[in-house]
């Protein structure tokens, strides 16, 4: 099988890289080639984004950089103080700027429809120039408040609907101008505000007993630990 | 005609899994539909938050008990990229022949469970007795029958067994006949072709917008594949393409080009097989319990915050991605992920299966939705 090679990678990688920066200069947005850490170290686009110019910056992606593929919407949630076991001392994965993150992964395919009974053979090692195909990953931060929000892209990528219904769903977070926003992998009638993926919601029951709380049995002392041997 | 929501499922005669599709029909025209998911959602991103690097790939094995092998692989990808783990170049090749056989197998359960759909019972018999003989391959390597818990972060959990090779070339031989059976059978049977036909027309460009990927997009005319797009394992070393199918009509591929891909796949997948094991390093022989570098390489075991890893994977779905983000466990120090996430091709593809239905009969709609080889583990996660 034939493959895109290192210097396509890189080669699109820093086009990206430099029409990012120079196209949203002055929004804050900036852009940065990032390597993968294993397997061929390929690279990829990593961009922090303002939430306030998701949409702008979607837009362009989409229409002017020919990214036609949304992968998956992760929302994580950092909050100030973090209990791993109820009760017990934790530490502090959030800070008052960063409360939660909206990590977005897309692919420019390049995928164009081919003519009826014909077949659109791609020969990797001859693509050149936006043909190529890229992976961005997007950054939005949020600050921290009770009730995240940033802008929705539905109507740009059909593929972010249910990305970000599941987003709400299991994180809690809002997107603003998202119709028909609705329960889809919680029961459909959890009760509101629940999101089970927000970090005060533990892992095993609340205020349980360790046999529940600690499954894996790291805080579990022998039961001759207290005994003088 | 006055119009009515009907409810199919939550048992589906199209799938196996738990999940709804409420249809609104007009006669015996659907109107709209509104997919209902999330049946038996296990919270698997959340457990994985308190499991660390190794004992998550027994819970990604559980994600698709049709495809165990591609989701734990696609699994350890993320986790390696995130960790910085190393990978022998004997392991990728176990991997590659590890996951091209789930592939195979994978196919072969669609296939099998497609045809009694659109009325075909005899190649559900034959394609369950040709799964056999890959899953008693996978089941030499991972030593269980269904959920192999097989790849490592840093290589694999064996080498090939002895006279794995030998097996492996015979079962392929054989399969290869018997997938021409099986194309007589079907092509020539004027069921099947009827209510395949000129069923559920999707346009590559549309599908990629949505997020439709892997041999669904293939059957619309485009050989995209993630194999060779975002290069990973060995596939430059064997040989085998992407198998691509021609649409057949103005409005894109149809149920029968959906199938049509997924036989030359497995055609492709076998000489992908018997090409990595003429090539691997180290010779098709075993080298159980001599040379564990061979085959693994201790990874780290901890990732400490803003450490973070993803991964595209071609699952034989479509495109499954993983992102881990490190620095979680008890005192941040980074032994469990901090956030898993799983980007099931299914959840994606179903949804928009469910708009394309529109404007068909209500009995096209098994043919339309299996064609696209749903699975509801991976939907719910």
């Amino acid at each position: 099988m034939q493959i895109i090679s290192s210097e396509q990678n890189l080669s699109a990688v820093k086009v990206a890289v430099e029409e990012t920066n120079k196209r949203f200069e002055e929004a804050g947005i900036t852009a940065e080639s990032c390597q993968h850490r294993s397997g061929r170290k390929y690279s990829f686009v990593h961009i922090n984004c303002p939430p306030n110019h998701w949409v702008s910056l979607a837009k362009w992606l989409r229409f002017e950089q020919g990214v036609d593929y949304l992968s998956m919407i992760t929302g994580i949630h950092f909050p100030l103080e973090f209990e791993f076991f109820s009760g017990q001392p934790g530490y502090n994965p959030g800070t008052p700027e960063k409360g939660w993150e909206v990590i977005v992964h897309l692919t420019r395919k390049g995928i164009k429809n081919p003519k009826v009974g014909e077949q659109t053979i791609i020969n990797p090692t001859k693509l050149t120039g936006m043909d190529i195909p890229l992976e961005y990953q997007i950054s939005l931060v949020l600050p921290q408040t009770d009730e995240p929000i940033i802008p929705s892209v539905q109507s740009i990528w059909d593929g972010a609907d249910w990305n970000e219904k599941e987003t709400w769903d299991l994180l809690g977070i809002e997107f603003e101008g998202h119709k028909n926003m609705m329960r889809v992998l919680n029961p459909h009638d959890s009760p509101p505000g629940f999101h089970p993926l927000q970090k005060q919601h533990k892992i095993r029951y609340h205020n349980h007993n360790e046999m529940y709380d600690d499954a894996q049995g790291f805080m579990r002392k022998p039961l001759d630990s207290d005994k003088k041997k | 005609m006055a119009e009515m929501w009907i409810t199919m499922g939550p048992q589906h005669p199209m799938t196996h899994g738990l999940w709804t599709l409420r249809v609104k029909v007009d006669g015996e025209t659907v109107v709209d539909t509104v997919p209902e998911l999330g049946y038996i959602h296990r919270g698997v991103e959340k457990i994985c938050e308190a499991r660390n690097f190794t004992q998550i790939t027994p819970y990604c094995d559980r994600l698709c008990y049709a495809s165990a092998m591609t989701w734990a692989q696609s699994y350890i990808y993320a986790a390696e990229d995130m960790l910085g783990a190393e990978v022998p170049e004997r392991a990728e090749y176990i991997r590659l022949i590890a996951v091209e056989m789930q592939r195979i197998a994978s196919h072969l359960m669609w296939l099998g469970a497609y045809c009694p759909d659109v009325g075909n019972l005899t190649v559900f018999v034959w394609c369950l007795r040709d799964r056999e003989l890959f899953l008693d391959l996978l089941q030499e390597l991972g030593g269980s029958r269904m959920h192999y818990n097989f790849p490592r972060v840093g290589g694999v959990k064996r080498d090939l067994p002895i006279g794995f090779a030998v097996r492996a070339r015979a079962k392929i031989e054989m399969f290869l006949k018997r997938l021409h059976e099986y194309e007589m059978l079907l092509d020539e049977s004027t069921i099947f072709l009827v209510r395949t036909q000129g069923v559920g027309a999707c346009k590559a460009e549309d599908m990629i917008n949505a997020g439709v990927t892997g041999p669904n997009v293939r059957a619309a005319g485009v050989n995209y594949d993630v194999r060779w797009a975002h290069p990973y394992s060995v596939y430059d070393q064997v040989d085998g393409v992407a198998s691509v199918e021609k649409a057949s009509s103005n409005e894109g591929s149809d149920c029968y080009d959906r199938y049509r891909v997924r036989m030359t796949e497995m055609i492709e997948s076998c000489n992908m097989i018997i090409s990595a094991l003429d090539s691997i390093p180290g010779g098709d022989e075993t080298h159980y319990n001599k040379k564990d570098e061979m085959i693994y390489i201790k990874p780290p075991i901890r990732a400490p915050a803003g450490q973070n890893g993803f991964h595209h994977f071609e699952d034989s779905r479509g495109e499954s991605t993983f992102y881990l983000a490190g620095g979680g466990g008890k005192k941040g120090r980074g032994e469990f992920p901090y956030r898993m996430s799983i980007r099931s091709p299914m959840f994606i593809t179903i949804p928009y299966v469910a708009k394309t239905m529109i404007g068909y009969k209500v009995a096209d709609i098994p043919a339309i939705m299996g064609s696209f080889d749903p699975c509801i583990g991976e939907t719910d996660r």
